[in-house]
């Protein structure tokens, strides 16, 4: 009886111990993040999981070390809107400058989504010397470049996801070569949303294609956001002969794309440079199966089951554990990451003030979900590649029997690009 | 021809999505702003009762539309009744009652797009050279085949001309024996099964999302302006002219300049021709 008694004793005196740091974490002021997501699409609410997914994990393990302190972090989402159409970017602003002086949040983690509204929230948060790490949405190279332009004003603003000038030049252009090795195609056709990530990104590659030996049939055709028929452009595609079709589109309508793609039997090859309805785990079953070969980037990898690094699946088993489903959108991995980093910041900082922050966020040196992060010291933007081991790799997968496979980049693939059965592979 | 094939697929989408539009307002010159939830509404019931009740697909659309009738019928009989007549009045609780649906069923999880209905019939056809897949040649002939129906409703049915009576002249509908309130409470509800009928013949084109609500709304409201309100065959020949000018719009001066087709065929009827083109509820004023 006496030994139960002592051995009850010992499991609640260790249980304490073990608990001890999660508790006085937990007790302590916490640190607020204020998060301003397009909630209601792809683009916000996959951002929102993945930061409360890191919050939950950061904190079951004790919180941040500020100092001699532990803090646990509190997240503040809000709703931007900057994703519906016709929602002004004033509404954005309004929405982050709600997060700065109501929420009173130190750091800001998500969006604005919108590269507009992003790049007009600029301004908005240097003012208030709020640290900013941009996650999702905005690919408008514009972004970092402003920083580079005025290092001092913008210093607090981050971006650690991808931007539409690499994800051109350094993954689209290389795995359309690949395409054009193994299968002999040369004929793209760019159809691009009325945005200004993919009018620039379409324009850019309207320009490049040609002098890397592709035929760019016309102009990008541009679509206005929440589009709903596409098959003008899709019969005109397949009348030019085009042999892949880019799309470059952040609206769930972009499925409906595929659709008619697949019932119009276009015998072109339809690659998603940003396609938000083909990301989601879910777009199998929305598609009856009628995106198959769609191939779709995800800007960073570990928004699609890949070995990129020992954390990667990590990330996507812990994800699909609590949502039940794999990583959706392409500012899944980053806005998980993004709150990992902030957290190794301040731990290194040893204190919140944004200046100190600032400097230690520009010396980071993580492996993380999708490679190595560390952000140019010149402009704040995340340093890409196509070896996690350098920087952070992007992920180009491909729709096949249901599953999502990754082709692109080498390092990372899991599979081979395959073409439609009414596509014939030319001699 | 692909332009006259998908000029006229186009065309009769506009037409579907907006007979229910000038039905309700033809009858009980009420504008129904909650159109185009209703329309969304159909679509998501239909979903739910085929994939999460496990009901066949006929059986669902069938209960789809019975349910998003009786909401048609409920809201003028709960809501609209009580301020009939007064027009700002009307558009504000109409819509609001369907911002209430639409958002309610984003905020309930209907948001991303990956949700669709089945196509009647799967794959496609070369169609005089142009590829057409089956549901859009469905779409047209269920389009056609509506407009027909109702016009035999209309005018062969007891129901029908009172309806048609109500939409002539209320008063004197009613000094015939007509009930005025109750034709009100049917045309809302089958006002409300056309739009119903258009969201399950529309939607396996596509995906089911809340922005397709406003969407259709602004259609409707754009075909209706300009064929003249309440006029049935105003609201045919202006889907005809709208969808033919956004698909000529597309295919010579851009697919991004489509939008703005609708919206110009409302300012320009509203400046030259007010009633629209067989509208006659101002065509007096416009004379004096």
């Amino acid at each position: 009886m006496k030994c139960k008694r002592k051995l009850v004793s010992m499991i609640s005196v260790l249980l304490v111990l073990l608990l001890f740091p999660t508790f006085s974490a937990l007790a302590a002021e916490p640190i607020l993040i204020g998060s301003p997501l397009a909630t209601a699409f792809l683009y916000g609410w996959d951002a929102e999981k993945a930061i409360k997914l890191a919050v939950e994990e950061i904190n079951a393990a004790g919180g941040v070390k500020v100092g001699d302190e532990k803090r646990p972090f509190k997240v503040e989402v809000i709703d931007t809107r900057d994703l519906e159409p016709g929602v002004p970017v004033s509404e954005a602003l309004l929405a982050v400058e709600k997060l700065i002086i109501e929420k009173k949040v130190p750091f800001l983690v998500g969006g604005p989504v919108r590269s507009e509204a992003a790049l007009a929230a600029m301004p908005l948060i240097a003012k208030h010397k709020v640290v900013s790490i941009l996650t999702t949405g905005a690919l408008s190279p514009k972004y970092h470049e402003m920083v580079e332009q005025n290092p001092d004003k913008f210093k607090y603003l981050f971006r650690i996801s991808g931007e539409a000038k690499w994800m051109v030049v350094g993954e689209l252009i290389p795995c359309l070569q690949q395409i054009q090795k193994d299968f002999n195609l040369n004929r793209l056709f760019i159809m691009v949303q009325d945005v200004a990530h993919a009018r620039n990104g379409g324009g850019i590659l309207a320009k490049v294609m040609p002098t890397k030996g592709w035929t760019v049939l016309g102009d990008p055709v541009v679509f206005p956001t929440g589009a709903t028929d596409f098959s003008m452009a899709l019969l005109k595609a397949k009348k030019e002969n085009a042999e892949v079709i880019i799309i470059w589109m952040d609206m769930p309508e972009s499925a409906i794309l595929l659709r008619q793609w697949h019932d119009m039997k276009v015998p072109a090859l339809p690659f998603g440079t940003i396609i938000a309805a083909a990301e989601q785990p879910g777009f199998w079953k929305a598609t009856d199966g009628k995106g198959e070969y769609c191939l779709a980037n995800v800007v960073n990898a570990g928004n699609a089951p890949s070995k990129a690094t020992p954390w990667t699946m990590k990330f996507v088993d812990a994800y699909e554990k609590k949502y039940g489903l794999e990583p959706e959108g392409y500012g899944t991995s980053s806005s998980y990451m993004a709150v990992y980093v902030l957290k190794d910041a301040i731990e290194r900082a040893g204190s919140l003030d944004p200046d100190k922050v600032v400097d230690a966020l520009k010396k980071t040196d993580l492996m993380g979900v999708y490679g190595r992060i560390r952000f140019n010291p010149k402009n704040n933007q995340v340093i890409p590649s196509l070896d996690p081991e350098e920087g952070a790799v992007g992920t180009v997968f491909q729709w096949q029997a249901g599953k999502r496979v990754v082709v692109f980049p080498p390092k990372i693939a899991t599979g081979e690009i395959l073409l439609p059965p009414w596509m014939k592979k030319k001699e | 021809m692909e332009i006259i094939i998908y000029g006229i697929i186009n065309s009769v989408t506009l037409a579907l999505m907006a007979l229910g539009f000038t039905l309700v307002y033809g009858v009980s010159r009420l504008p129904n702003f909650a159109h185009g939830a209703l329309y969304v509404l159909t679509g998501y019931v239909a979903w739910m009762l085929m994939y999460r009740v496990g009901l066949y697909y006929p059986i669902a659309m069938v209960l789809s539309l019975i349910i998003t009738g009786l909401v048609g019928a409920a809201m003028y009989q709960f809501v609209l009744v009580r301020i009939r007549g007064m027009a700002i009045s009307e558009i504000i609780a109409s819509y609001a009652i369907g911002l209430a649906i639409l958002e309610g069923l984003r905020w309930g999880g209907l948001k991303g797009g990956t949700i669709t209905l089945p196509p009647f019939v799967d794959g496609s056809i070369e169609l005089i050279g142009v590829s057409v897949d089956y549901q859009r040649l469905i779409v047209v002939l269920i389009g056609v085949l509506l407009v027909g129906l109702l016009w035999l409703f209309v005018n062969r049915t007891k129901l029908g001309l009172a309806l048609k009576g109500m939409a002539q002249d209320e008063r004197a509908a009613m000094t015939l024996g007509i009930d005025s309130d109750y034709m009100a409470v049917v045309a809302m509800a089958l006002g409300s099964v056309l739009a119903g009928i258009a969201a399950l013949v529309l939607f396996p084109l596509g995906s089911i999302v809340v922005e397709s609500g406003y969407n259709v709304l602004i259609m409707a409201v754009a075909v209706c302006i300009v064929g003249g309100l309440g006029s049935w065959n105003g609201a045919i020949l202006a889907a005809f002219i709208i969808g033919f000018a956004q698909i000529l719009t597309q295919v010579y001066l851009g697919a991004h300049y489509q939008v703005v087709v609708a919206l110009v065929a409302i300012i320009v009827t509203l400046i030259s021709r007010p009633s629209g083109l067989f509208g006659r509820q101002k065509e007096l004023e416009e004379r004096v």
